[in-house]
């Protein structure tokens, strides 16, 4: 959206919208202006459907609130706190020909500005803290020196930058600003001018972009993270129209300027696919035409197995999209749609309004830096199951073909050959079990969501269990895509979590897990199982769940439904996964 | 139209008041959105619609509506 824009819709977005209900407490503590960012922050979540009640903190005053243990920004007990330091922060810089160890130690000291706020901040709090790295200024007073010289100041703020991320805590996100900045252009994004009036840090026309990079993060958290990426083919993949041009009649010369273009956005599509992003194809053509340049283009990057599903028709875009996140098993909101068509992206806007539509340019020279600038696959971590789905949704077509030869389901479940593991997690696999746990929705009994800090928590109480399943078959690994949380509770346990991956559904990998928490439960000398159902929009898929398994229920509402079973009374459904032991990490 | 109803503009529509008149003697005291903060805006404002950068010291220097427009009236004749 425009700049300046943006900022006009924030303010009278704020004027009007004072006494609306509020659903999430963010604390933004900086060290120079902070409340042009916390309006557009405000108003940008708002039309994610987060309605932030916020704690602003005093100027110049992140020290002074952090330290304090009696003030407001604790009282206020916010569930994520942001902090934007600016690099006045770092007072000290290192003298001019001094030696490499004292920089060392002046860096060190620097980063414990960091580390001694996120330990007092976590022995108050329990929020999760999205901190941003520090600009560093465009001024060069060494010229090239600056970049070669460790006592310069440039490289004193990198090593600054770089010794966050390595000792920050578990709880702690950190956006990039510096590589903003640097995309923007320092001399832009540093307005002295208006710094020295108002002390707002940085230009007045980025602070839109500023604030969506932390919405992005604030979404990521709460588990609404894009997955998949839809492209359409003519003039979006390659130039022209396969149809009418034929397969090697398409632009995709890498000696013609424009091929080259299309090239390159193939190029950022395939690292797109590495970090696991499940890759689909939504074009109107015949499908065998649209799948000719997989096969025969040799100038075509992408391959028909980077695509996990492939539609190509004549049926309406928001027709097959539906379809897509249907054999994908993902939600609409997991879609990313790319089309160079600007009446197509008009009806997914209107019919899907979940699907995050780009705004493709009309030049290919600019679909990577717009695509990479929109940035719409903003995780809070990359985990080895990531990078197997991308291969596992591949591979289903292949698993599809063979179901359809069987007749029988279970004899179908026995060709697959599955074998899994289901045990008490290692430390090596909390940040997994947390991914897996806060954006499963559909196989999700009660939708709680934890941080990773919450489970190491659990880890070390000897009243909790946080059991995974892994599964594996004869066509793919899936790694973990079951998660429990367990608790004991005097002679009974409780089962707090229960998520799978709708990737493994009808496999029988829940009952893999039953037996597991059964044991758990057999093991703390407990007698029965409690559990219960929480019933969201996206859950109703698991809404009989436990009658299925011979709960017997003990309480209801419109929302909830509470059960129990004695443990004499549990039967594990039959299931066809060969049950292997293993060490884990 | 004249430097005077060009900025009433901005004001009105920044301000939130369409029926805002401005006068000479007018200060951010007067207009109750206007503070340090929206001032930034009304400054990006002026300098969009009128097509230059004020400096700091104009800035700092302009203490009620009377000053910003003769500010704007010379600096536009410069331009």
């Amino acid at each position: 959206m425009d700049n300046s824009l943006i900022l006009k819709e924030a303010r009278k977005y704020i004027k009007d919208s004072k006494n609306c209900k509020k659903n999430i407490k963010i604390a933004v503590l900086g060290t120079e202006s902070v409340q042009y960012f916390v309006m557009v922050l405000k108003y940008l979540l708002s039309k994610e459907g987060i309605y932030a009640d916020i704690y602003e903190g005093d100027y110049d005053g992140i020290t002074m609130n952090v330290y304090d243990d009696n003030s407001e920004f604790y009282m206020f007990q916010p569930n994520i706190t942001i902090i934007i330091p600016s690099y006045r922060e770092f007072k000290e810089s290192p003298n001019i020909l001094e030696e490499y160890s004292e920089t060392e130690a002046l860096v060190e000291n620097g980063v414990k500005f960091y580390t001694n706020m996120f330990a007092k901040i976590n022995a108050n709090l329990d929020t999760h803290i999205i901190v941003s790295n520090v600009v560093i200024p465009p001024e060069h007073p060494l010229g090239n020196l600056e970049c070669q010289t460790h006592y310069s100041q440039n490289r004193f703020l990198n090593a600054i930058n770089e010794k966050l991320v390595q000792e920050k805590e578990k709880n702690v996100s950190v956006v990039d600003l510096e590589e903003l900045a640097s995309c923007i252009g320092k001399y832009s994004w540093f307005d002295y001018a208006s710094f020295f009036l108002t002390k707002q840090p940085y230009k007045i026309d980025y602070v839109g972009q500023v604030a969506e990079k932390f919405v992005k993060q604030i979404l990521a958290l709460k588990g609404n993270i894009r997955k998949c990426l839809v492209l359409d083919l003519d003039n979006t993949i390659w130039g022209g129209v396969v149809g009418d041009e034929g397969y090697e009649g398409i632009q995709l010369d890498p000696n013609n300027a424009i091929g080259e273009a299309y090239r390159h956005f193939q190029e950022y599509v395939v690292k797109l696919r590495r970090r696991g992003i499940i890759i689909a194809v939504c074009s109107k053509n015949d499908e065998n035409t649209a799948k000719e340049p997989f096969i025969k283009n040799k100038n075509m990057i992408l391959k028909l197995d980077d695509i996990a599903c492939f539609k190509a028709n004549w049926n309406d875009k928001a027709t097959n999209l539906k379809e897509i996140s249907k054999e994908l098993n993902i939600g609409m909101d997991s879609l990313v749609f790319f089309d160079d068509n600007p009446a197509e992206r008009e009806i997914v806007t209107r019919f899907l309004p979940e699907v995050y539509v780009v705004d493709v340019p009309k030049d290919p020279a600019q679909y990577v830096r717009e695509l990479d600038q929109q940035s719409p696959f903003e995780w809070l971590q990359i985990t080895k199951e990531d990078l197997l789905r991308t291969n596992s949704y591949v591979e289903n077509a292949k698993r599809v073909k063979l179901e359809n030869q069987f007749v029988d389901y279970d004899d179908y479940l026995r060709a697959l050959d599955m074998c899994g593991t289901s045990r008490c997690i290692h430390k090596c696999e909390v940040p997994r079990f947390t991914q897996l746990l806060n954006k499963s929705n559909q196989f999700n009994l009660r939708t709680r969501r934890y941080s990773e800090d919450d489970i190491y928590k659990m880890l070390s109480d000897d009243n909790y269990a946080c059991i995974m399943t892994q599964l594996d078959d004869k066509f793919s690994e899936y790694g973990i895509i079951g998660c429990a949380i367990i608790r004991k509770q005097g002679t009974t346990c409780y089962v707090d979590s229960w998520v799978m991956s709708c990737r493994v559904l009808k496999r029988g990998v829940e009952f893999l897990t039953y037996q597991t928490i059964v044991e758990q439960a057999a093991d703390w000398g407990c007698d029965g199982i409690e559990a219960e159902y929480i019933k969201t929009k996206k859950n109703a898929m698991v809404s009989n769940f436990y009658d299925n398994l011979g709960f017997i229920i003990t309480g209801q509402d419109i929302e909830k439904t509470e059960y129990a079973i004695d443990l004499r009374d549990v039967s594990i459904p039959r299931f066809y996964i060969r049950r292997t032991e293993d060490d884990g990490c | 139209m004249d430097v005077r109803e060009k900025l009433q503009d901005i004001f009105r529509e920044l301000f939130y008041d369409e029926k805002l008149v401005l006068t000479n003697d007018m200060t951010a005291g007067d207009v109750e959105e206007w503070d340090s903060l929206s001032n930034i805006l009304l400054i990006k404002e002026i300098e969009n619609e009128f097509g230059f950068e004020f400096t700091t010291e104009e800035i700092v220097s302009s203490k009620n509506v009377g000053d910003l427009i003769r500010l704007i009236e010379s600096k536009a004749i410069n331009k």
